[in-house]
């Protein structure tokens, strides 16, 4: 299956819905602990989650790098586009 | 069972090595086809490696050096590899990425400066992000990059080590700006892996299988997983911590796929498996050979592990396999084990008189007033545990059976002291018993936990301290100063502990309040990095306070959990009566709302 950006950010922003513990409006510059509540456990169930959505492995190394919402978002991209399963 | 004569720890792995036993190590990997295995034989030469390499880097016998290694298979030959060269390692977590990098750095400069370690052993990739942690820690001559060590040719040089012998550092409790680092000593590791191994599991040398997911910087998986198996040659199949996180059933699938005998976890990781293994990942799965399911590190709710059972008898778990553990850093890693194939014990006992006279009254089973405590085994041969009243400082007069009150140990498994820290070592220490800090009862023998005295708030097997979160809290403009109070609390509809901040403000716009109330949530979730589940904005003077003002957590948490802290306008006009009720409660009335779970009710 190949996505484009606007699907990938479509379905980021739906996973993360599903997961947050506060009320807060999720975007793209939500901070993942700070702003969604979601702690380290919740960070690797919405990890698993994105990994079968996406079908590709986001490695622990990629974790440190990862704050917000965006920075998921390039993590996921650079992998599909690594695949070639990258639109546009 | 007589002890063998106790063997050091460099000992251990050329004895397991010189066997010629094919057990050894198996380091799982993300990606199901790499399954690197490494025999005993295997072990040797690679620790002797590392051995040599740090001998290399000219680091003595006693010099320490620290190791931040997230790799599993680089983690357990440099730690072997430094303990043979007679070098102190000192294992230290590696950054996650969530949470503020400032935090981390920030703990690992403590440890690394408190341990005095000259060398920082890490990946290339850490190492970049460690930045200037050099420049602070003047002990700390160098870090090194783990990469180039792999292939280093040096010659271990054999260094005679004795059991008197620092074995390893193991840092641990105690808020950021105050690490303790336990001294073990190879004595104190071949007493607890006797008592671990031979004695409270019954392990068959060379023939049971470990299955272990746990963080090798921590006692469990360090010295369960990777110390006590070299000395029985048992063969332990490793899985990354994350990939456990992520994928609770590869922990299973594992045990399944290598007929894994042995495999333990904090309470959370076994809740964590019924709410995340789906039925399709149980498909083809056998668990019929897990003998042992250690369950320890955290408060253990036997209704988790009820439901543990529940869900996996099916592919062939046997409840009667839960062993329920009693231990920490001081006692090496173990200090008590239930009895094995006899699953989840629990002593019925009357709730109410339990907290009242802090006095344990068996009772009816489904009475109203019962209360089901865990048992968590009696104290190993050479080894004995103690209940003393808190004030007891010589541990003189030992409290009798089902008398509640702090429990003591001592014997060859309890460590010297910490490392560096002679007044903190002094105050661990009453009359020759570690005072645990845990407050508990005996009975038959059997050591029963009630709650801990120490205010850490424990969540999914890590401890925070509620200092650090008030700390971070108080920076939050528009929260009065040192007028903070954060706990940890069972009540309410969580299966981990709610983590709760009530702080202080003199705002009385609501608007103002709700805005507080979400940059407190903010800075401690991004500093602190946890999931903060309820903040309570308060008027001036409402949090208790002791009469020399000292803000008092256990009994804002009582507050707040009976419903009456949001009632509270001033705290000045209600105290004298509380304080008079207080004198008349024992220390233990504090506790009764933490302790038997109260996802029950």
């Amino acid at each position: 299956m190949t996505w484009n950006r606007e699907t990938v950010h479509e379905e980021l922003l739906k996973v993360f819905r599903q997961h947050k513990q506060t009320e807060i409006e999720v975007s793209e510059t939500s901070h993942i602990v700070a702003d969604l509540g979601i702690d380290s456990l919740g960070v690797m169930e919405v990890l698993a989650d994105l990994e079968d959505t996406f079908k590709l492995t986001i490695p622990d190394e990629a974790l440190r790098e990862i704050n917000t919402i965006g920075d998921v978002a390039t993590a996921v991209l650079t992998r599909l586009e690594g695949d070639g399963r990258l639109q546009g | 069972m007589s002890a063998p004569p106790p063997r050091t720890v460099a000992q251990a792995i050329e004895d397991a090595a010189a066997s010629g036993s094919s057990t050894g190590y198996r380091f799982l990997e993300e990606s199901p086809d790499v399954a690197p295995f490494h025999s005993y034989v295997d072990v040797e030469r690679m620790s002797a490696r590392f051995g040599g390499a740090m001998q290399a880097m000219g680091l003595r016998k006693g010099d320490r050096i620290a190791l931040i290694l997230p790799d599993n298979a680089d983690f357990v030959f440099a730690f072997l590899g430094a303990v043979r060269a007679g070098i102190i390692p000192v294992p230290i977590y590696p950054p996650t990425g969530l949470g503020k990098l400032s935090g981390y750095l920030e703990n690992t400069l403590h440890i690394v400066a408190k341990s005095g370690a000259r060398v920082l052993l890490t990946s290339s990739e850490i190492k970049k992000i460690l930045g200037t942690i050099q420049a602070q820690a003047p002990g700390l001559e160098k870090v090194v990059a783990v990469e180039g060590v792999r292939t280093a040719s040096d010659k271990l040089r054999p260094e005679k080590i004795d059991l008197d012998d620092v074995c390893f550092l193991q840092f641990t409790s105690g808020s950021t700006a105050r690490p303790k680092g336990v001294t073990l000593t190879h004595r104190n590791l071949a007493a607890n892996v006797h008592a671990i191994m031979p004695v409270g599991l019954s392990i068959q040398d060379g023939v049971d299988h470990g299955v272990s997911w746990l963080p090798l910087y921590h006692d469990m998986g360090l010295i369960g997983f990777v110390i006590a198996p070299i000395y029985h040659r048992n063969q332990i199949t490793f899985l990354p911590p994350l990939l456990f996180l992520k994928r609770p059933a590869r922990w299973l699938e594992s045990i399944s796929k290598y007929k894994g005998s042995i495999s333990f976890g904090p309470n959370f990781a076994y809740a964590l498996a019924v709410k995340r293994i789906k039925e399709s990942e149980m498909e083809g799965l056998d668990l019929s050979s897990w003998r042992i399911a250690g369950c320890g590190a955290e408060p253990i709710r036997a209704d988790n592990l009820r439901a543990f059972a529940e869900k996996f008898s099916r592919i062939g778990f046997d409840e009667r396999a839960f062993v329920c553990c009693y231990g920490m850093a001081e006692s090496t890693l173990a200090v008590s084990f239930s009895k094995i194939w006899t699953g989840v014990r629990a002593d019925v006992v009357d709730g109410e008189t339990l907290w009242a006279k802090g006095h344990a009254e068996p009772a009816a089973e489904g009475s109203p007033r019962a209360s089901g405590i865990v048992e968590c085994g009696a104290a190993f041969e050479e080894h004995e545990i103690k209940t003393f009243a808190p004030d007891d400082t010589e541990s003189a007069r030992p409290l009798p059976e089902r008398e509640v009150g702090e429990l003591r140990i001592r014997g060859p498994s309890v460590m010297q002291g910490y490392w560096n820290d002679p007044e903190v070592t002094k105050r661990s220490f009453a009359g020759g018993f570690l005072r645990t800090g845990d407050l508990g009862y005996i009975a038959e023998g059997k050591v029963y936990i009630c709650g801990r005295s120490k205010e850490v708030v424990i969540v999914n097997g890590r401890n925070y301290y509620p200092q650090d979160i008030e700390w971070e809290a108080s920076q939050v403009e528009g929260v009065r100063k040192g007028n903070v109070i954060a706990f940890g609390t069972m009540k309410g509809p969580s299966d981990r502990e709610r983590v709760v901040i009530a702080f202080e403000t003199g705002e009385k716009d609501e608007a103002t309040k709700k805005r507080l109330e979400a940059d407190v949530r903010k800075a401690v979730q991004q500093t602190v990095g946890l999931t903060v589940d309820d903040v309570v904005p308060l008027a001036p003077g409402v949090l208790p306070k002791t009469s020399s003002g000292k803000l008092q957590r256990a009994r804002t948490r009582e507050l707040y959990e009976s419903g009456e802290l949001l009632g509270r306008t001033s705290a000045r006009e209600v105290d004298k009566l509380d304080l008079v009720k207080e004198i008349a409660k024992s220390q233990i009335g504090y506790f009764r709302h933490r302790l038997f779970g109260k996802s029950d009710e």
